[in-house]
């Protein structure tokens, strides 16, 4: 009981640390959204006609998935959506290091330079997002959860909302 | 699968709610537009907050017979478009964020390296110049004046008399 208490715990803790961090990020780009689309645009992995597309998909995403994480509707999907966002800044950033392409994040707004703290950073938001889904449990419907018949028949049985 | 998919249906809800944002922000991503690399976009580089560090000058004077006699490199610091619309003969082009490893081979063939940016009040060269000398390449030089005076004394370009050094190069083709 405690054990699976603490797992709880652990999965709301991590969903709530990922919702906060993600919504932050939206939070400092929206205001300049040409600003982010600059910074996209540094990268040099986007062609150039797709970079504004990109940069404000990259943010409505992100607000999407806080979102998600928050309230905890999809929120395995969510974080799945998460940890690759992140694998794809992981890969965008040490492929400008290694080619010595000197750049502002554009992680959270503002100048903040892109260097390997900002790798090592975003592996660090890689482990909620992993804990959220490999051990976050999926909501059981509340028609389902309400039928002694059904909720009994199908004990821990997933459902669709993941 | 499910998972994949509500991850999928995320991802889209996400895209329309972004550009939804976009078009209610006072300063929106210009959809239908290009948006190119600071370093790439003409007029843009001198944008990049830089030093003036204590790189030593060179002047047009000076450096118009290391051209023509081929015993110095020149680097071109400005945006792709400008290298591309004219540069000096045989220069390199090398703009501030890009690698200096792939074209380091071709920098130590000369004794001097000569960096020129597209105004005088830029600091992209010194940035480009200082980048070289921390890659251990020994005599680099800022150009005076930069394009305008090199152009305007009439030192050959890219139509001029020191095409033998070499056709002009890029970063990108660095490999020997």
């Amino acid at each position: 009981m405690s054990r699976s208490l603490a797992r709880a715990g652990l999965v709301l803790a991590s969903r709530l640390a990922l919702a906060a961090i993600f919504l932050y990020a939206a939070a400092t780009k929206v205001p300049d959204l040409a600003a982010f689309a600059t910074d996209v645009a540094n990268y040099r992995l986007v062609p150039a006609a797709l970079v504004p597309w990109a940069a404000a998909a990259v943010v409505g995403i992100e607000i999407v998935v806080g979102l998600a994480l928050l309230t905890g509707f999809y929120a395995r999907a969510a974080a799945l959506v998460a940890a690759g966002m992140l694998v794809v800044f992981i890969a965008g950033l040490s492929q400008a290091l290694l080619r010595g392409i000197d750049l502002r994040c554009g992680c959270f707004g503002g100048d903040e330079p892109a260097d390997w703290w900002t790798v090592v950073r975003d592996l660090f938001m890689l482990v909620p997002a992993g804990i959220v889904l490999a051990l976050g449990r999926a909501r059981r419907p509340a028609a389902e959860a309400s039928s002694p018949s059904a909720g009994g028949a199908h004990l821990g049985r997933i459902s669709t909302r993941y | 699968m499910a998972l994949v998919r509500h991850a999928l249906a995320l991802c889209a809800a996400g895209s329309l709610l972004g550009l939804g944002a976009n078009a209610l922000t006072p300063r929106p991503a210009p959809l239908g537009h290009e948006v190119a690399a600071a370093a790439d976009a003409p007029g843009a580089a001198c944008q990049i907050q830089g030093l003036q560090a204590a790189i030593p000058r060179i002047s047009v004077e000076e450096a118009t017979p290391l051209c023509v006699a081929c015993s110095a490199l020149f680097v071109d610091a400005r945006s792709s478009a400008e290298y591309e619309a004219g540069h000096i003969t045989g220069a390199l082009h090398l703009a501030p964020g890009e690698a200096v490893d792939p074209v380091l081979w071709r920098l130590g063939v000369y004794k001097t390296v000569v960096v020129y940016d597209r105004d005088p009040n830029c600091s992209v060269a010194d940035q480009v110049a200082k980048k070289l000398l921390e890659h251990g390449v020994q005599d680099v030089r800022v150009l005076t004046g930069a394009w305008p005076a090199w152009t305007a004394a009439r030192a050959p370009n890219a139509a001029g008399s020191c095409a033998s050094c070499g056709p002009p190069a890029t970063a990108a083709k660095g490999s020997p």
